[in-house]
């Protein structure tokens, strides 16, 4: 195996021995237990409202909790990698690997890889078993989950690239709480731009649209929430046909191509800004 | 600088076996800020030889094997290691290294990180459990192999550290500070360690500052301070020619102690006199000269400076 598996692997065993992966089991698998009740509770409720209503408030719910998990998946990938690099070159754990036939960048790719993957893997399994309960519980299933899903992923891997960046140059507390101000002033922004664009206040929107490009984490929510959101029946449902904006929890339109696609340059060049300094410190 | 030094560095290196294992020629490191922690080193260490470098806290040793380790560049100067400049990615699966700071991986068992290391060291699957057993067995962590590195004592995680070092068998270690959390016992068994790697031919560069240890088991070594190297060469040579001398003499006169200043400066107490600049072969004349001036000599004592004495006396020349 390469040094990037190497270091993948090593760096998964991290988060199951440090029992992250438990952890978050427990306490996901809780939540969408909690959900599954309330959506039961809701289900039996509702019959008393016309389907569509029923439906475009079980939709709605169904967005809240995946924010929920969308703020618990990026908050897992601050914590993952906040001290992935400062923590263990203050510890002295990191100056016996580097001294190996390794290069840095691999050493920092495979940290990302096995973060991501855990990453990864806790988004896809809480958002798939969230939904499939919220099928099972109550017949209602969004239109594309897995892309719902897909952009979640993204967006944690947006936080954890980030992070990780931010760990190359700052202690690991400084680096986590930094990133979680960041990731919170974008979603703020977000909705700058939103009411920006109900008031029809040009700079807040301009304020949200760049918002989204520096740190694409809110962009990518609204992608996931775009593949959660029934749009015909929120159009029909809520009246906002023709004339429905954004706002923190609905989306106005799909996420165009080239917003993923600068979401992923955008990854690329964050990574290469952790690999040059990364390179350049001295332990 | 010792004129130790200057003969070795006459000599010019024929094979590959012949060629230090560590070269350096004015390393320097200065880190942001200005604050310089080596100012132009100089040194040399051959193969297959037991290296002390020693120093006051602060004098640039971990710094010095950083740079030769490649964990930091230096600011100026030239360094090799096995041959190829000091980063030299290839040579470093030839190398092992304990730091100074020693930590390892809290959530992995002692043999989990010496496979991790095998892994980025890429060495193969086959034998390798053989490899780790024999060196577990080496530091004395046989019995703890599969706990838990967070279970570990400082001491325990010194012990795995070495084996870590030597995990790649080495042609070059370099140990920072190896015995600083170990008691005794186990002091001497890292000395027993060092002494095994020096019959198997691997050169071992040993930060210490304890200097009594630095004396059991170097074949030479350097003292630095502020970054420069103070002197270098074999312990026998940095030590020979220096004698201390204390002579119980009585019925001298104040002026005749002023005359006996051309043998060194003398410090006195209660009937005895104390030299550190005579030579054995200086001590009939000293005597005569006591003598004729009308003193009484009851004793002499020539002692043998040991490697504390001369590396205090080292770093006070230098100040």
């Amino acid at each position: 195996m390469n040094t990037i598996g190497v270091v993948a692997r090593v760096t998964v065993k991290e988060a199951s021995r440090r029992r992250l992966l438990a952890a978050l089991a427990a306490i996901s698998l809780a939540m969408v237990g909690l959900s599954a009740w309330g959506f039961s509770r809701f289900t039996r409720g509702a019959g008393v409202l016309p389907s569509g209503d029923a439906r475009a408030s079980t939709a709605a719910a169904l967005i809240a909790f995946m924010f929920m998990f969308s703020f618990v998946i990026c908050l897992s990938a601050v914590v993952i990698a906040a001290p992935a690099v400062s923590g263990e070159l203050d510890s002295g754990v990191g100056q016996s690997v580097l001294v190996r036939p390794v290069r840095r960048w691999e050493v920092l790719l495979g940290k990302w890889c096995g973060m991501a993957a855990v990453v990864a893997a806790y988004g896809v399994a809480v958002g798939a078993l969230e939904v499939l309960v919220v099928w099972a519980v109550s017949g209602y299933h969004p239109p594309n989950p897995a892309a719902a899903i897909a952009y979640l992923v993204f967006e944690g891997l947006v936080v954890l690239t980030l992070t990780l960046t931010l760990s190359t140059v700052l202690a690991p507390m400084t680096a986590g709480a930094v990133a979680v101000a960041l990731f919170g002033a974008a979603w703020l922004a977000g909705v700058v731009g939103t009411i920006g664009s109900t008031l029809g206040i040009g700079s807040l929107q301009t304020a949200g649209r760049v918002a989204r490009v520096v740190l694409p984490t809110d962009g990518l929510w609204h992608g996931a929430i775009w593949y959660l959101e029934p749009a015909s029946l929120f159009d029909r449902v809520l009246g906002r046909g023709g004339g429905r904006i954004a706002d923190p929890f609905t989306s106005s339109g799909g996420p165009p191509v080239a917003y993923v696609v600068w979401a992923a340059a955008w990854v690329l060049l964050v990574f290469a800004a952790a690999v040059h300094r990364f390179s350049r410190t001295e332990p | 600088m010792s004129s130790v030094e200057t003969a070795a560095r006459d000599v010019a290196p024929t094979a590959e076996t012949d060629r230090p294992v560590i070269y350096a020629r004015g390393l320097t490191k200065v880190y942001a800020g200005g604050n310089s922690a080596l100012a132009g080193l100089d040194l040399e260490v051959g193969r297959g030889e037991v290296f002390g470098f020693l120093g006051p806290n602060g004098a640039g040793k971990t710094t010095a094997v950083k740079l030769l380790v490649g964990l930091c560049r230096p600011s100026a100067g030239e360094a090799m290691v096995l041959g190829a400049p000091i980063g030299d990615v290839e040579v470093r699966r030839r190398i092992g290294y304990l730091p100074e700071m020693f930590r390892y991986q809290p959530w992995l068992s002692a043999v989990e990180v010496l496979a991790y290391h095998c892994d980025l060291l890429r060495l193969p699957r086959a034998g390798r459990d053989e490899r780790i057993g024999r060196l577990l067995a080496r530091v004395g962590l046989s019995e703890r192999s599969k706990d838990r590195v967070a279970r570990f004592s400082k001491g325990m995680q010194q012990r795995l550290g070495l084996a870590v070092a030597l995990v790649a068998e080495p042609e070059l270690v370099f140990l920072d500070e190896p015995t600083s959390a170990l008691d005794p016992v186990g002091r001497h068994e890292v000395r027993e360690v060092i002494r095994g790697l020096r019959s198997e031919g691997v050169s071992v560069f040993l930060n210490t500052h304890l200097l009594d240890e630095a004396q059991q088991v170097c074949d030479r070594v350097a003292v630095i301070d502020h970054g420069r190297t103070l002197a270098i060469g074999p312990l026998a040579e940095l030590l020979s020619g220096k004698h201390r001398l204390r002579v119980s003499v009585s019925g001298l006169e104040e002026r005749d102690w002023i005359a006996l200043e051309r043998f060194g400066p003398w410090a006195r107490d209660q009937g005895w006199a104390e030299t550190s600049g005579v030579g054995e072969e200086e001590v009939p004349e000293l005597v005569a000269a006591m003598v004729s001036a009308g003193g009484r000599v009851h004793a002499v004592v020539p002692t043998t400076l040991n490697l504390e004495e001369r590396f205090l006396e080292i770093l006070g020349e230098a100040r």
